[in-house]
This record gives C-alpha cells, structure tokens and sequence, in this order.
C-alpha cells in the first residue's frame, strides 16, 4: 500500500523510479572522436559480429562468414539463417549462434557437420557467445519474446527476460546460470564468473554458478553490450547505443508507447538505434536543429559510437567514441587482434580498426 | 472513441487560462477577495442580520477607522520595513483630541489639525530612528510601541477623570463620528476619498513608485538616485498621520480614554495587512488588498464577538490567521514563477490524418527529389538566418539576420554585402509596396517601414486587445510575414499570442490556434485583428483575384484562403491541407502560381504526441527544452502550388548540404532565391522555363507586363 503510494507521487512529481536523468559522459567517458578516426576495413551489409583466433578475423555478416585477411574479405560458408554471435574455440574450432535460437559448434570453421548442436527450447534471441575458464561455451540470451532485431521492443517493453547460459559440450547438456536480467547481451570470462553486460539496467553483473548476481559496474550512460578480453589485462566493452532523457521518459508514458509501437513503424520509433539521420520521418530533438549549417555533437543521441576500456576489475579507464555528428555509430563487437583494436559499428555496416598503440598512454592523466 | 473524448475535452476545457490567470497580477488580489466573499457569505449564514444596514453602518465605521491605520501600515510595509507603534500612536493621539477638546476646550478644527500633527510627529520619530539613523524597523517601533503606550498611561492616570467627566455637545464633533452622508458613514466615506487618493499615489505618482521601488531593492533604489532615507522617514509620518484620522474618528465615537485602547490593535492591522495579500518583505502591495484585508479580519472578529466567543479565542483567531496567511504569503512568493511556467504550457489535442507519400518510387506529387542538390551558397558563412529574402528591380538582394539588420547584397555577383538598415529585432517576411518602401515583420516588434535610402518607420506594433483573451494581447508577439493588396492594405501573420519568437517550439508544443491574422491599412494607419485562433499562421500573399490572401498554418498543416473583399467577404476556405510538412512562406511565381516553402517535415512519432496532450505537458515539466519532440525542421522543400491547391512541382534536397533550411523562396529573372531562418547562407537555384524578366513586386504593381 505504501509503495503503491510513493510509486503514484513519485509519477505525479517525477522523482524516484520516475525520474528521467541520465549520466552524463564524464570522467572516464569524456567524450571525444576517436571512432570516427579509426579505418575502415570493411563496409558490409549487416555485420553482426566478429571473432579471432589471433591469426584470422571472422566476422558474421548477415547469413555469411567471412574471414578477413588485411582488407580483402573472403566468405567461409554460409548458413540458412544470419549469425548473430561468433566465438572462437580453443584448437580452432568456432561456434555460431544462428537466428539467436540455434548454437552450432564446429571443429574448424570449414568442417562440414557441427560437432555438437545446441538447441534448446527456450533459445529466443542468443548475441553474445563467450568462453569460460573452464573452457565451456557461454551464451547470452537477451529476451524471451522478442528476437534478435527486435530489441527495441523488448527495451520499450520493459521486458526483463535475458538469461545466461552455459552451453556444454563434452555432455551436450544446457544449464541456464541466470535469469531475468534487462538484456543480457554479451559476456566474458572474468576468475569463475562471467562478467555480462545487462543493457536495459546499464550495468555489467558478474555472474557466478550458485550465486545470485553482483554488480560490477552500474549507472552507464548507455546500454551495455559485448565484451572482450584485452591483453594487458582488462576488458573492452561496447555500447551499442546511448541512453537519452526522452528515451527514459517515453519508456515511463505507456500509453505512448503502446500507441507508438501500435501505429508507428518500428524505424521511426521513439528508440533508440543503431544509425539515425536516415528519414525525417525519425523523431527529432530539440537540439537536433542544425543551425547554421551545424549539427551539435552534444545533441541528445539517438545513435552513438562507444567502446570502454575497463580495468581488471570492470571499472572504466578510457574510452573510444563517435558522437551524434559522426558516422561510426551502433559498435556491437571489439576484439583485440595484433595492436589493433576491431570494432563492428553496426550503423554504417563497417568493420573498423584503430591501432592501439599509444592509446593508453594519451588517456593516462 | 478515446481520441473523441480527448478532443472534445481539450476543445472545450480551456487548459491555458489557469496559466494565463496566475501570471496576471491582479490574482494576488483576487484571492483575498474570494475569501471575503467565503467569509462573509459562512457568517451571513450562521448570524442573522449580519449584512444587515444596521450591522453593516456599524462594520463600516469600524473598518473605517482600522482601515486608516491599516493604510499607514501598509506603506510602511510596502516601502520595506513595519510599524508596531500604531496602536499606541492611535492611544496616543486619542487621547491628544479628547484632551485638547474636553479640557483645554479648543475650537474642533484646531484640535483636528493638532491631533494631525501629534500624530506626524510620533511618526516622525519612528522616521528619524528608521529611516535616517537606519534603525531596524521592527526592534524601533517595538520600542516606542512601549515609550508611546507608558506615555499613554501616565496622561490616563491625570486626565482620565477630566475627560470621562466631559461631555462637550459640539454638531460638527459629533457629525466626524456618528454622521452620515446619504446612509454611509462619514468615516467610510473618508476613507474611500484617501484610499482613491492612496491607489492613484501608489500606482500613478512618482513617490508612489519611489516606495514600491524602495520596497523591492532598497539598494537598486539607491542607486537609481531615488531618496531613499526622506522616502522612508516620510512613509512612517504617514502612517502616523494616518493612524491619527483612525484615532480622530475613534475619539469622537467613543469619546474614552480607557487603558486597553489601542492594546493589541497591531496584530490585527498586521493581520489584516498580510491576509490582503501585501508581502512583508516589500515592494509589492496596494490599497485595495489593504482594504479587502481590513474587510475580511473585521467580519471574522465581529462574526465571532456576534457568535459570544471569548476575547482570548477571538485573539487567537487572528493569531492563527495571520500565521498562516503570513506562511502563504512566503511560500507563494518564492514560487509564484515557478507555479506558472508549470501550468502555463497547455497543450492541446491535434490530429492530423496520416500524411501523402514522400518517399522516392512511392510517387504523388511530395516525391522526392534531388533538385535542389547544386544549390548556389550567396553570403556563406557571413549572413546569419536570413529568414526571408526579397530582390528589387535592379536585382540587389536584401534579407534579415539575426543581429537586427537588413543586409543588401549587391548585384549582379552578390560578393559584397551591406547593412542596409539598422532595426534592433529580428527581420522576418519582407514586401515592397509601390513607392518602393521595404515592409518588413519583426518578430517581437511589428510591422516596421524602410524607405529606399534606408531611414525606418515603426509601421505598427499593437492591435486591437481582444475581449475574451486574459493575456493582453494588443503588443505583436511574433509578426511572420506579410503581403500588401492593391489597396494599400497589409495583411500580416501573427505566429502565436502567447509565447516570444525564441519560445516558438513551446507553441508548437501546445499545438494550440494562438496566432492571428492582422490587417494594417497604410492610408489611415489603423491595425485590425482580421483572423484568431490559428495555428502558427506564417506565409501570406495576396491572391491573383486581389480578393483574398492565401495564408499557411505552420502547424495546422494547411494552406488557407481568406477573403477580404468581393462577395465572399469574411470567408475562410481550405485550399490544401494535411501537407507532410509545415508549411512556411508562400511567394508568388512568374506563371501565375504560388511557391510554398515546407520548412520541415512531419514525423509520426510527433503526430501521435500531437494526439496525446497529456504526454506532452508531462514531457514539458519534465524534459528538458533541448530533448524535447520536436517538429523536424532539418530537411524541407519547396512546392509550387496552383490557384485551385494542387501540386504542380516539388523541389528537394535529399542531404541538405548545401541548403539545410528552407523558411522562404522568392523567384527573380529566373532564379529562385532561398532563405532559411536557422542558415548562414543565402540559397540561389536556376529554374527550368521561367520567365528570365520577372520581378516580383513590379509585376505586383503593374510596373512589368
């Protein structure tokens, strides 16, 4: 009754759970325009993800898998449905989830037949595969009713159905190590947990067997996604997109919302995405205006560009970004390759590479 | 059904007054008066014969005479300080009249002026301690509240039997305090005198202002050169003279000398000064709120002596009243502002059907286009938001910036750029009349003149204040733009009544018609409101049939026809609406048609939000301005219309890189010339098979075949 109460003034006065404020990008996540700096390697259709053996780089594009060898791509195989997640195995084997419903995993990325086929019922929208210390394969579910592509739905659903897996395959066997998390999308190994990003709370949870999650990292300014190993210790995270106050606030004005995914075709939603700018008909801000033939990099994004190093202990150090003039937007994947860094940014179709030398130290204050 | 019910429940409920209500000043007072209306209305009820005559002489002459104190309190609020000796002045000068006419038997003018003066003097002291030793008011006045009372005592103790003994029988004595003039006492009837004189001295006269103005900044006062300790000093005599009038007319009632008068007389003064709504911190206050606060506390203490209450519960009435009204009073003050701009945004129910196809391969007549890619760019990077542009027949370009110029740019290469005149606002639709004078609106200013060697005339800056709207709405907010009939008359936009240029995405926020159509005739100088409730009205231009205006509701979507002569005089008419974008500047083109600017385009997301007032108010309070929905108004084109509104022609840019916006057009020789209000260049576009001599406004006055 009380909560009933606090909860109906807190929607009158705007306070509480119904405040709107966002973060802003401060401290570690000062903006700058790193992203729009880096090569591009590649411009593909719908590049998904990337994964590497640390002598090849294989990125999911669509139903096709690539490999990319300097700036010239090849196409390994393809599958019936598209990629949406890639995970090198140790001994040179690769798993793919397909569709998000389906994990297949194979001995080398040419093999004719999966080795082993995961496909359990409950698979609705696997993004994110990754390794465990103990070598079995981890994936992430985001949501329980909406697809892969469909995750501005579940954000403006305000679905909290993303799980944690933990695929198996010395016994074929799925055991599902957490659920009910805002998105789970993407996850490292980090001692016997996994570290996994939970994109509609903003947060990273470390995910142990047998333990309820802890949060590491909480109060992004954006929504979480894959992570990968750096090697001088450490993490890289991407943002696929960036959290706005009217975002927040649509997401608290359900009758808006509902008309809005009744009646409004899903491009020109109040969501956020991974590329914008493309029709007029897309929502605009006020400080969208472009004035005097300028469009403010501050804007309020409705797309954005972001990896964050983090610290052994998933605190962020530095980070890399394409603000709301640039093009480099929507980075669902970054891994380390040589001295490179390799992001996916999904908004333009690009695979991008930004050498990191030096980086560490320009951010170092 | 649900938008049926929204709709008539924002058609019919007018959201905006409340807004318009509170920011208007007389609210302040139009609360104490409701509740003296409350008050008496309860104790008319519960007490028979309350407003009786009777009962209401007698009301009347009391408030009579606490009035005149209250007054005196109240420019001593006002100027910024308080007096707690009135009741011991009004002891003091009480027995000052008694005295000087029972025992010393002075003639009854004589003891007027003396008790006059006795009181300017005790207010004097009051002045010289507060306002030129700088004393703090309310520790001063405490402390002659007590010498004043002890000084009152000690002459009761000798004279009170002298004058209890008295019983002068003097007419005209006798006429100050129980006389009547036509059945209204003679204490009211002065009291109504001075209070017409106090209102006009407060709000028309320069000390009047002098004490408001101390009032809110003793140290801004200063500075301004206004005296402020004399001012101050001045207000206390006043107040003592004032409370002597009170004592004057109390004395010739009553005629005693008891202990207890004038005992507690402060608090209810107080009272009745702050419950009428005058702030104790100063600089804000009147005559009528003193006498409305002198009403309401007079009924509720009589009200409650009627009922047989004790003194003592009488005594913490007021108490608990002047607490609480003082607690109002500060907390009201503190957010008054902030209170309106939450209630002032009142967005209103707009439905628009889903807009024609846009898209390339969709085809109707908005597809678009690349047509406007190679754009020329005059002025880059020199002109800032040229919001109209306008050429005359030597083919000189002008347009407004920002800064408050019309700038010319010179033909034939348009390099060199000139301030053409000066005008402080910023420059919106502009037109030549035939003598070659340069019309222009200025939003925030009017409808300004410029002759051809560039001197400028104020044209018009008011209409005719309507009667039904609270906002006073005679000042021209946001003058768009404009077009002159043959008449001489010009017919001119009004974007919104209730927001300034810079607010106009809270207008359209509110969605609500707040613009206006006014009319300006250059014979007799006379400005008339023609057309009211439009939403965001912009373009205008005089149609081919010299009868009727075409005008373009920005918001609304639509193109509409207005007659200002012929047989349809008076007549609105739709010529094309849902357009999928805003419609701004509507130009004549060399072939009899009509270029219409689309400043920005429709989205879906914020149709909807224009079906959902409620979404919208909450997203006002609680979103930030810069995050706000807004009209996209990024990417837009230009449209050739016919007479009988169909599309003939559209002209877009799909990236806008060389042209972002497009708030007006205007053909000449065969180019069409492009501003956008938000730009820093000027557009210039070759057109296919257009008349290479066209000058608009010669062909408008005949000067061009």
């Amino acid at each position: 009754m009380i909560a009933a109460v606090r909860d109906f003034a807190n929607r009158f006065l705007g306070r509480g759970d119904a405040t709107i404020t966002v973060p802003s990008f401060d401290g570690a996540l000062k903006p700058n325009q790193k992203l729009e700096a880096a090569e591009t390697l590649l411009t593909c259709e719908s590049p998904a993800d990337l994964a590497t053996d640390d002598s090849k780089l294989f990125i999911a594009d669509g139903r096709k898998l690539l490999s990319l060898n300097g700036s010239t791509a090849s196409e390994l195989r393809s599958f019936e449905q598209p990629i949406s997640a890639l995970c090198t195995l140790p001994g040179g084997g690769l798993a793919v989830a397909l569709g998000g419903r389906e994990v297949r995993v194979y001995a080398n990325p040419a093999a004719e037949q999966p080795s082993t086929t995961f496909a359990d019922a409950a698979f609705n929208a696997i993004n994110a595969l990754a390794l465990a210390d103990d070598n079995s394969l981890i994936a992430t579910d985001g949501s329980a009713t909406c697809g892969v592509d469909d995750w501005a739905r579940d954000l403006l659903e305000l679905n909290r159905s993303g799980r944690v897996y933990r695929l198996d395959h010395g016994n074929k066997s799925v055991t599902r190590l957490a659920q009910g998390l805002g998105y789970a999308f993407g996850a490292c190994a980090h001692g016997n947990g996994m570290l996994v990003s939970e994109s509609w709370r903003h947060r990273l949870a470390l995910v142990s067997p047998g333990a309820s999650p802890k949060i590491v990292l909480a109060h992004l300014p954006v929504y979480p996604s894959r992570l990968s190993k750096a090697s001088s210790g450490g993490y890289w995270l991407t943002a696929f997109t960036a959290r706005t106050q009217l975002v927040e606030f649509v997401l608290r004005e359900p009758g808006y919302r509902r008309r809005m995914m009744a009646e409004i075709a899903p491009e020109h939603w109040v969501a956020p995405r991974l590329r914008s700018g493309r029709s007029f008909k897309e929502p605009m801000q006020g400080a969208h205006i472009k004035t005097m033939g300028v469009i403010k990099p501050w804007a309020p994004p409705r797309s954005y560009g972001l990896v964050i190093r983090l610290d052994a202990d998933g605190q962020p150090l530095y980070s890399l970004h394409s603000r709301v003039d640039g093009i480099n937007h929507g980075v669902v994947a970054a891994v380390e390759m040589g001295g490179d860094l390799v992001l996916i940014a999904k908004g333009p179709g690009r695979v991008l590479k930004l050498p990191l030398a030096g980086l560490a130290e320009e951010f170092r204050t | 059904m649900r938008d049926t019910i929204t709709s008539l429940r924002y058609r019919y409920w007018p959201d905006h007054l409340l807004g318009e209500i509170l920011s208007k000043r007389w609210t302040e007072t139009a609360i104490p008066v409701i509740l003296l209306l409350i008050v008496g209305f309860a104790f008319s009820r519960s007490i028979d014969n309350f407003l009786s005559p009777a009962s209401l002489a007698d009301t009347a002459r009391q408030a009579g005479e606490i009035g005149f104190i209250a007054l005196g309190l109240a420019l001593v609020v006002i100027v910024g300080g308080i007096d707690l000796s009135v009741g011991s002045i009004f002891a003091l000068t009480d027995f000052c009249a008694l005295y000087l006419l029972d025992v010393a038997g002075w003639p009854v003018p004589a003891v007027v002026v003396a008790t006059l003066l006795c009181g300017a003097m005790l207010g004097a002291i009051n002045g010289v301690l507060v306002g030129y030793l700088r004393l703090r008011a309310f520790i001063t006045t405490l402390i002659t509240l007590i010498i004043y009372r002890s000084a009152y005592d000690l002459l009761i103790q000798r004279y009170s039997n002298a004058i209890a003994s008295a019983f002068p029988d003097i007419p005209s004595w006798d006429f100050i305090g129980a006389g009547s003039v036509l059945g209204i006492p003679t204490v009211a009837l002065a009291y109504i005198v001075i209070a017409i004189f106090g209102h006009i001295f407060m709000t028309r006269l320069r000390p009047g202002w002098h004490i408001t103005a101390i009032g809110g900044s003793r140290r801004s006062a200063y500075n301004s050169g206004i005296p402020v300790r004399r001012t101050i000093a001045l207000c206390y005599v006043a107040s003592g003279v004032l409370t002597s009038i009170g004592a004057l007319f109390f004395a010739s009632r009553l005629g005693t000398v008891g202990g207890d008068i004038g005992v507690g007389l402060e608090v209810i003064v107080l009272t009745a000064t702050v419950l009428g709504g005058i702030t104790l911190g100063g600089g804000k206050g009147s005559v009528a709120k003193s006498a409305v606060g002198v009403l309401i506390v007079l009924l509720i203490t009589n009200g409650l002596t009627t009922m047989n209450a004790r003194g003592g519960v009488n005594r913490m009435a007021l108490a608990g009243i002047l607490l609480v009204a003082a607690m109002v009073d500060i907390r009201w003050q503190k957010n008054r502002t902030r209170i309106i701009s939450k209630v002032y945004v009142a967005p209103t129910y707009h439905e628009l059907p889903p807009p024609p196809p846009t898209e390339i391969g969709q085809g109707g007549p908005f597809e678009q286009n690349d047509k406007l890619r190679d754009v020329e760019a005059i002025g880059l990077g020199r002109i800032e938001a040229p919001e109209d542009v306008i050429l005359d027949r030597h083919d000189n370009l002008y347009a407004g910036s920002r800064h408050g110029d019309i700038m010319r740019f010179l033909a034939p290469d348009y390099q060199k750029m000139e301030v053409f005149a000066h005008i402080g606002g910023q420059p919106l639709g502009m037109a030549f009349d035939r003598e070659d004078n340069l019309y222009v609106c200025i939003g925030g200013m009017g409808l300004y003149r410029i002759k051809p060697d560039g001197t400028v005339e104020k044209a018009t800056d008011e209409t005719n204040r309507s009667l039904r709207s609270v906002n006073d709405d005679s000042r021209l907010r946001l003058a768009d733009d404009l077009d002159i009939t043959d008449d001489g008359l010009i017919f001119f936009s009004e974007a919104t009544v209730r927001y300034e240029m810079d607010e106009w995405p809270i207008d359209g926020l509110e969605a609500r018609g707040n613009g206006r159509i006014i009319s300006y005739d250059t014979k007799t100088g006379t400005t008339r409101t023609e057309l009211r409730g439009l939403k965001f009205p912009n373009g205008i231009c005089v149609a081919s049939d010299g009868q009727s205006i075409l005008f373009a509701e920005t918001f609304g979507c639509s193109i509409k026809r207005y007659w200002f002569a012929g047989p349809k005089k008076g007549a609105v008419e739709v010529v094309m609406d849902n357009l999928p974008g805003y419609p701004d500047n509507i130009n004549l083109a060399s072939d009899g048609n009509y270029w219409l600017a689309l400043v920005g385009m429709r989205s879906p997301s914020l149709d909807l939000a224009w079906k959902m007032p409620g979404f919208r108010r909450r997203m006002a309070k609680r979103v930030p301005v810069d995050e706000w929905l807004f009209p996209n108004i990024n990417t837009g084109c230009v449209v050739k219309f016919n007479e009988q509104g169909k599309i003939v022609e559209s002209f877009w840019d799909l990236h806008g890189e060389n042209h972002p916006m497009i708030t007006s057009m205007r053909e000449h020789r065969g180019y069409l010339y492009l501003g956008g209000i938000l730009n820093n260049r000027i557009g210039r576009y070759k057109l296919d098979n257009a008349d290479p001599n066209f000058v608009q406004y010669d062909k408008r006055w005949g000067k061009q075949s």
